[in-house]
């Protein structure tokens, strides 16, 4: 076509002009393929994260909720999505859709655990000790617990020197005599006579003391264990074993439980390893060094939680690897965690086999029951006590703090913990209430057991449970109604009791189901398409009447679903402003360009090319252009796509380990990534050409003659 | 040769051009034929009204007054689009400074015309530039562009292009203005002998050696014909 060969000379006869302005469509082609073909892998990433470990393909949730779900947060905080009353049948219609694999019943809430503490832990050991009459270890633990008790003492003693203990709390004062009490000599001397009571007294009023600085917060998301394992391909349990099916139980993400849950040096000392593998220095790294600092500030995390004994074995190790007299732990300690680039494998080595096992290395063991603190819908604070039966990560994420940020507890206990109650069911517990009679149990019947001998009887006679009765039905959860004090030591304790009861207990799957849930998992059945299920599903929805709304798991996660579109936003913006640019200077160029032409251009004219021709003529410059710069940006961008896609896009941080389903992404092009680059290279060229060949059609053929006269 | 109807007729025709509110006539009633076979040239001083009246002969341009008939159509009353059409298919164009197509070699641009009627097939084309070519006398340089030729041989592609077409008149606005007199003489050889051969020429010009060839001579003076039909000179071969 002879418009094409004019163009082709044109572009090739202007070669500077061409180029630059090539350049720009050629760079601006190149940044919309690398950005498209970015963001679709990464929505494909994403996708992977996101539905494979925790939200599904869809998720349903009220439709009049108040708040949006936002599974992994979003910048309000608020998230008040309501509740699902009944799951059973929204499970029955849901899974009656000939795309949905699963409906799995969630919902996320935070708590706090009061992380295993070292008193507790040492007065469960004195308890054994005394149990056992082992008058040795007892001697040890009693010298440990009161060195703590000394300790934290000191620390009353600093809150005193700054604050004028006149005008403190009457709480604060309180402490301060407390701990007066048990760090006193009459006290450890008198221990013998009543150990039962001086026991009591250091668990009630002292533990406390040193529990408040181990308070964890954590979300965890309650659901049907047994049912999200099979569902979510990413899950995998790590240490320990899963939920058995039925039970109530919790697991720790792994992640979650080495950052919050480990022992803090411990944890300081792994994260150091892992980043001096990654290539970094102590010389260098800023983290290496604060975290070196850290430490050497809280050796008392591990004076602490030594006894003589132990602390006699550590001294030496220390004094021998040191090569030092020094006598004082809290000396030898920050020298000996002064750790540098050569010292560390030896230190990190020896910190392991000779520290360590005299160390309570994670608060929360493995097996450990523990008691969680959370907040009814209402408002009042509840506990509830579950069994860790161990940790579980979603496979190829575990480095991901957002994927590692979510807990798993089964949906009984959470049920419990949020006080989700129907009303028929509160009627029922009432009941309950007068017939268990929990709050009327007995000191001595209480530590009787803790004690051993005859706790079967005081369970049996606290809690004459029908076996049939809900899980709601804890005397616990009437805490809010109860009078002040059913809070209290005595109550706490046979509440507990009746919880060992109720960890054991196994609900078959109508039980599991029947009852609240917050938010519904969709797991799709392969291959199903994503859109037209939603809209399939939420007509089901809606004829069932069951007052639900979905969405996918973009929206549904909540901030990190926003992510995309922020990637969006700024790759728009970008290739916003260089197309600006682009247009404004080829439009530029190319009036120029017919500026000069005027006289080629009515020559046209006159000798009879029609002015759509003229038009004609401009447009297949501007495609021409388009074609070949968008190729050359294509070209360039598949070649960069290509070479990512066999290296991999590495992660920079935890973040982005999420966003990318694992430590690298491996990006790609699709057609319609080429197919929307081209349209839009080729508009912008177009464009860009809409002025001057208005001004070219302007043209009169009279203008070929311009000189004539 | 000259028998039927003139290629050209002009009745009382008057152009009016305006300058702001001054309003300066370029033509007064001007009429005027030309018959098949002419090799007319339009003399005079500048300003007098020849590209004026070229121009309008050449449907580039449309009369203020009186009417214009280029091959029995009135060019007052035909559309731009029918004007563009009436120029590819009955006239052809000589342009003093040779206006051809700098980015298409001489080959290209003969050929133009062609593509723009899309009436001939590709080897029909092909025998008619190549036929033109030879008959022009640069066969030799078909693929130079015109950047590459020199102004005779740029004349001679773009006598060639408007010929190429075969139209009923050709226009020829001082074609021999940029040009040597040796050049300028072997262009009106080649431009008197396809008069020869049929074509009907039209010049405007004032010089006196192209006046000295025509055929017959149309003398303006101030957008008025001076010496109407008054044909000074040697006369082409026509009768």
């Amino acid at each position: 076509m002879i418009l094409f060969r004019i163009a082709l000379r044109n572009l090739t006869s202007h070669k500077l002009k061409s180029l630059m302005v090539g350049s720009l469509l050629a760079f601006g082609t190149f940044l919309l393929v690398i950005g498209l073909a970015l963001l679709g892998t990464l929505d494909v990433s994403m996708e992977k994260s996101v539905s494979n470990s925790i939200t599904g393909q869809l998720q349903a949730y009220r439709a009049d909720a108040k708040d949006k779900l936002a599974i992994f947060g979003d910048m309000s905080g608020g998230t008040d999505i309501g509740t699902i009353q009944d799951f059973a049948r929204v499970r029955q219609v849901l899974e009656g859709h000939p795309d949905v694999q699963a409906a799995i019943p969630q919902g996320i809430e935070v708590a706090m655990v009061y992380g295993g503490n070292i008193i507790d832990t040492k007065l469960e050991a004195l308890r054994q000790a005394e149990k056992a009459g082992d008058k040795d270890t007892s001697a040890v633990v009693r010298a440990h617990v009161r060195r703590i008790v000394g300790l934290l003492a000191q620390d009353m003693a600093k809150i005193g020197e700054v604050t004028d203990l006149a005008t403190a709390s009457t709480e604060t004062r309180q402490s301060i005599a407390d701990l007066a009490v048990a760090g006193s000599d009459a006290f450890w001397q008198d221990f013998d006579k009543d150990p039962l009571a001086a026991m009591e007294f250091l668990e009630n009023k002292v533990a406390p003391l040193a529990l408040n600085a181990e308070m964890l917060f954590f979300r965890y998301l309650g659901t049907d264990p047994a049912r999200f394992a099979q569902n979510f391909s990413l899950f995998e349990i790590v240490d320990g074993q899963a939920i058995p099916p039925g039970q109530r139980g919790f697991l720790f993400n792994k992640l979650n439980y080495e950052d919050m849950v480990k022992h803090k040096i411990a944890r300081r000392l792994d994260k150091m390893k892992d980043r001096l593998a990654d290539g970094y220095t102590f010389a260098k790294d800023d983290d290496l060094q604060q975290w070196v600092k850290l430490n050497k500030n809280q050796y008392k995390e591990v004076t602490y939680q030594l006894d003589d004994r132990a602390a006699k074995l550590v001294r030496e190790a220390l004094q021998q690897h040191l090569g030092s007299t020094e006598v004082a732990l809290e000396k030898l300690l920050p020298l000996f965690l002064d750790t540098n680039d050569t010292n560390f494998a030896t230190r990190y080595k020896l910190f392991y086999d000779v520290i360590v096992p005299h160390l309570m290395l994670y608060a929360v063991k493995v097996g450990d029951n523990m008691t969680i603190k959370g907040f009814t819908a209402a408002g009042y604070p509840t506990s509830v006590n579950v069994k860790v039966y161990g940790t579980f990560r979603f496979k190829s994420l575990d480095k991901s703090a957002l994927a590692g940020s979510v807990n798993l507890m089964d949906l009984m206990t959470y049920r419990d913990l949020y006080g989700y109650l129907s009303a028929d069911k509160k009627a029922e517990i009432e009941t309950l209430q007068k017939a268990s009679g929990v709050k009327e149990i007995k000191r001595e019947d209480a530590e009787a057991e803790l004690f051993g001998g005859g706790g079967e009887e005081v369970v049996d006679a606290t809690s004459p449970t029908p076996t049939d009765a809900p899980a709601e039905a804890t005397p616990n959860l009437a805490a809010p109604a109860a009078p002040k004090g059913s809070m209290g030591e005595r109550a706490v304790t046979a509440t507990r009791m009746y919880r060992d009861e109720l960890a054991k207990r196994v609900y078959t799957q109508a039980e599991i189901d029947a009852g609240v849930v917050r938010n519904i998992a969709i797991v799709l059945k392969k291959g199903v398409d994503q859109r037209k299920a939603a809209t399939s599903i939420q007509e089901l929805i809606d004829r069932e009447k069951l007052g639900l709304k979905v969405v996918d798991w973009r929206t549904a996660s909540g901030f990190i679903g926003n992510f995309l579109w922020v990637i969006y936003s700024v790759l728009a913006t970008a290739l916003g402003i260089i197309f600006i640019v682009a247009i404004i200077v080829m439009n530029n160029s190319m009036v120029m360009a017919t500026l000069e032409r005027t006289k080629e251009i009515g020559t046209m004219r006159a000798i009879g090319a029609q002015k759509t021709l003229i038009l004609q003529m401009f447009i297949a410059e501007a495609v021409t252009m388009a074609l070949v710069f968008g190729a050359v940006g294509a070209a360039g961008a598949g070649a960069l796509i290509g070479y990512l896609h066999v290296k991999g896009l590495p992660a920079i941080n935890d973040v982005f380990v999420f966003l990318f389903a694992g430590p690298r992404l491996y990006p790609f092009i699709s057609w319609h990534h080429l197919l929307i680059s081209g349209l839009l290279v080729s508009l912008v060229t177009l464009i860009s050409t809409l002025y001057p060949a208005w001004l070219a059609m302007r043209v009169t053929p009279l203008q070929a003659m311009q000189d004539a006269e | 040769m000259a028998s039927g109807k003139p290629i050209v007729a002009l009745t009382g025709v008057s152009k009016d051009y305006h300058l702001g509110k001054v309003v300066v006539p370029a033509l007064r009633n001007v009429s005027l034929s030309i018959e098949p076979g002419e090799f007319t040239v339009i003399a005079g001083p500048s300003g007098s009204g020849k590209t004026t009246l070229l121009n309008l002969i050449g449907c580039v341009d449309v009369a203020s007054r009186g009417t214009v008939l280029v091959d029995s159509h009135d060019t007052g009353k035909l559309s731009e689009k029918q004007l563009t059409r009436l120029r590819l298919d009955k006239l052809g164009f000589i342009f003093q400074s040779f206006n051809l197509v700098g980015v298409l070699d001489a080959y290209q641009n003969i050929e133009f015309p062609l593509l723009l009627q899309k009436s001939l097939g590709k080897a029909e084309r092909d025998k008619r530039v190549r036929d033109l070519l030879d008959r022009v006398g640069i066969a030799q340089y078909a693929h130079h562009r015109p950047g590459e030729l020199s102004g005779g041989q740029r004349q001679r592609v773009a006598i060639a292009r408007a010929l190429v077409t075969q139209p009923r008149i050709v226009l020829a606005d001082e074609p021999t203005a940029n040009l040597d007199s040796h050049t300028g003489t072997a262009i009106l050889d080649l431009m008197q002998e396809l008069n020869r051969a049929g074509t009907t020429f039209l010049f405007s010009t004032h010089d006196p050696r192209v006046v000295s060839r025509a055929g017959r001579v149309v003398r303006l003076i101030d957008g008025e014909i001076a010496d109407h039909d008054a044909t000074v000179g040697e006369r082409s071969d026509i009768s």
